[in-house]
């Protein structure tokens, strides 16, 4: 690889001085460009910036690393298994809306209006989640407004390192609001076979308005735990594989990029208020596996109620913020019409995050 | 008596030896000053000694290693170490805190104690700042002091490998005591080296034909927590652990992702600057369990009265939380800002 990208180097490198220096000498191609190329260039080469204060030595971790893990895991996590289940047309033209509206076309845009000096890395976080939660047959314009949504909000917030809430959860809520006749319907029967041409490309043509909770939720029927565990249920077009999204979530534990704490707390309080509550009310409400493994449980847990801007700060308050979240998921499942409330739960407590760090910051330091 | 010491009182800490894997090479030549040649002498302390601690604990790997001193013959260390007990403090107990990584004078150390009721041996995790001062005695001592405090206070005493040789030169035997051993690293070099240098020579001189052909910055005593020295003139001390030579990097660099041993160990921050987004790594790196970035959030607030309220004056300043913040803030700064006005007030 090395050896590979030596001969080029020089030239790219050339090539992007002479861009760099075009652009600061031009104010008008700065003001338009200047948080574009700001971005490409940080792609590709470091920064030029020395420690001016103690200590003089830094570590080789930066955001754009922290991002491109959680980007790694995402794309291992949803992205590969639902080409698998639902065709790479359905869930590429949906990657490239997302990208091109939400990060090319908003963010650049608000860095032109706003005059930021550059384009945040994470906004390809929130792109990248936004399909995911979104139902396989949504149009690709639902999810090009999300997309723009959840850019949009999080810049009206002060950008990456303000966001009060989660931006893709945030989008999500909105198009529920505005559009809830696409977002109950548009479920795909996953594809499970050795896939062929059509089938790799398609998935399979058939549609159904049931996810596995909503199933439940009418008639009582228990989804098979194996087929939830591997994705051939149906639901939300990145949820669905709970496997590989178990697996890219340890995996981003073992970078130290996802708090262990959240999702520990969180599926932790998941699993004991429903056996809590299996044992007080019977077969009413959904037994604790199939809690577990349904909806988008997972994909929260492990990809967006860790998102540490959202989170309390506090290492404590972070099992209170966990513990909090699966109470009101299991509230909202067991006792509310709403089949699902993973992203209620987030949103609820991203909001109650707030009053719980500044109390943890009072009892710690006994204010 | 053996006790080995983990994470007591120490939940952070990085492991920079294996993060940065220097070697020195064996040479120890030495370089005489031209000037006026200082001298070496021990001033024995007013307050009495109750608790002896012996710093054999080096946990940069930039620091000078034990086997200088101890030269593979611990038992002839620790018989000095006799010598000085029976003449300076012979009321004080005395701790050893041998780095985990040297397995030889511990076991030499191990079995030299059996005999010494006076002595206990520490092996400690060589984490760093597990050698700093309020870090040692919080494990050895369970003692709690601020950062800056002087631990004489409290009658305990910490010394380095090379000062007990060099008290034991000039206190028991008499002879005089005018040079020291400094080793010199980093990527400013040609060589990782180890020189026994006289006291009162210029770094000037030292660094002569040692430096590569590029801009490098000078630090006195590493980069984490020591100075840089700008005025080359100035003259090497006994205070002078070690000198390191980095690159300045201040161009950028195509490709850094498949270069990090290139950028290791240079000034360059590898990174953009960022806003804080709460990721826990400062807090989870913090030696003495400090919340960095709520010091931070106060200070770009303006609320530095504030900060203090955190238990800011538990800082040891060792600069682990800027090390290692992947949004590139300056923290330590930022903390010692905050303690500054304090001052003031």
């Amino acid at each position: 690889m090395k050896k590979l990208l030596k001969p080029i180097e020089p030239i790219i490198d050339k090539g992007l001085d002479t861009l760099e220096s075009f652009i600061h000498t031009h104010r008008k191609v700065n003001f338009l460009f200047g948080a574009l190329f700001g971005a490409f260039d940080g792609l590709l080469r470091s920064s030029k910036e020395t420690a001016q204060s103690q200590p003089f030595i830094r570590n080789n971790y930066d955001v754009k690393r922290f991002m491109g893990a959680v980007l790694v895991a995402l794309v291992f996590g949803w992205v590969f298994p639902a080409i698998y289940f639902y065709g790479w047309q359905c869930v590429i033209s949906k990657l490239l809306v997302s990208f091109i509206i939400g990060v090319f076309v908003v963010d650049v845009l608000w860095a032109i209006i706003a005059r930021e000096d550059h384009i945040s890395e994470g906004g390809f976080v929130s792109c990248l989640l936004v399909p995911a939660i979104l139902p396989p047959q949504s149009p690709l314009w639902l999810v090009g407004l999300g997309a723009a949504l959840a850019i949009i909000f999080r810049n009206v917030l002060g950008g990456v390192g303000n966001n009060l809430v989660n931006p893709a959860l945030f989008s999500r809520l909105f198009l529920t609001i505005c559009f809830p006749s696409f977002l109950v319907t548009g479920y795909q029967i996953p594809f499970v076979d050795m896939p062929d041409l059509h089938a790799f490309r398609y998935g399979l043509d058939a549609i159904t308005h049931a996810t596995p909770l909503t199933a439940f939720k009418t008639n009582g029927e228990v989804t098979s735990y194996l087929s939830l565990l591997i994705g051939t249920s149906s639901g939300s077009l990145g949820e669905t594989c709970r496997l590989a999204l178990i697996l890219a979530g340890l995996w981003l534990i073992r970078l130290k990029v996802v708090n262990w704490r959240i999702p520990a707390s969180y599926l932790g309080s998941v699993i004991f208020l429903s056996i809590f509550f299996s044992v007080i009310m019977g077969k009413s409400v959904a037994p604790p596996l199939f809690q577990l493994l349904s909806g988008g449980l997972i994909l929260g847990a492990f990809f967006m109620a860790t998102d540490p801007i959202t989170t309390t700060y506090s290492q404590v308050a972070k099992w209170i913020f966990g513990a909090g979240c699966g109470f009101v998921t299991v509230l909202i499942r067991d006792f509310t019409s709403l089949p699902e409330g993973v992203m209620y739960s987030i949103l609820l407590m991203n909001l109650l995050a707030i009053p719980i760090q500044s109390l943890m910051v009072k009892i710690r330091y006994r204010l | 008596m053996l006790k080995e010491k983990e994470n007591i009182g120490f939940n952070g800490g990085f492991d920079l030896l294996d993060a940065y894997p220097l070697r020195f090479c064996n040479i120890v030549e030495r370089i005489p000053s031209d000037g006026i040649q200082e001298t070496f002498e021990f001033r024995i302390p007013d307050q009495k000694i109750r608790h002896v601690i012996v710093n054999l604990c080096p946990t940069e790997p930039w620091e000078l290693p034990n086997w200088v001193i101890l030269e593979h013959k611990t038992t002839e260390f620790l018989n000095k170490l006799k010598e000085i007990k029976i003449r300076y403090f012979p009321e004080a107990r005395y701790y050893i805190a041998i780095t985990k990584k040297d397995s030889e004078p511990i076991a030499e150390a191990m079995n030299y104690a059996s005999n010494a009721e006076w002595m206990e041996i520490f092996a400690l995790d060589p984490k760093y700042p597990q050698d700093d001062p309020v870090m040692l005695l919080k494990v050895i001592l369970d003692v709690d002091v601020n950062f800056g405090q002087d631990a004489m206070t409290q009658g305990i005493l910490i010394l380095d490998a090379q000062t007990i040789s060099a008290i034991y030169e000039n206190g028991i035997l008499g002879n005089t005591v005018n040079s020291r051993f400094i080793a010199l690293s980093g990527t400013g070099l040609k060589e990782n080296e180890i020189i026994n240098v006289q006291l009162g020579t210029p770094i000037e001189k030292v660094l002569h034909n040692r430096m590569k052909a590029c801009t490098c910055r000078v630090f006195i005593n590493g980069p984490l927590r020591g100075r840089e020295i700008t005025d080359l003139s100035l003259k090497i001390d006994w205070a002078v652990n070690n000198i390191m030579v980095l690159k300045e990097l201040d161009s950028k660099v195509i490709f850094p992702m498949i270069k990090s041993d290139e950028l290791a160990l240079t000034t360059n921050v590898l990174g953009e600057l960022r806003r804080c987004v709460y990721c826990n790594f400062c807090d989870d790196i913090c030696p003495v369990n400090l919340e960095p970035a709520l010091y931070y959030h106060s200070y770009t607030r303006g609320e530095k009265h504030k900060a203090r309220l955190y238990n800011l004056e538990k800082c040891i300043e060792c600069g682990l939380c800027s090390f290692i913040c992947p949004s590139k803030l300056e923290l330590l700064q930022t903390i010692k800002e905050c303690k500054i006005s304090d001052k003031q007030k």
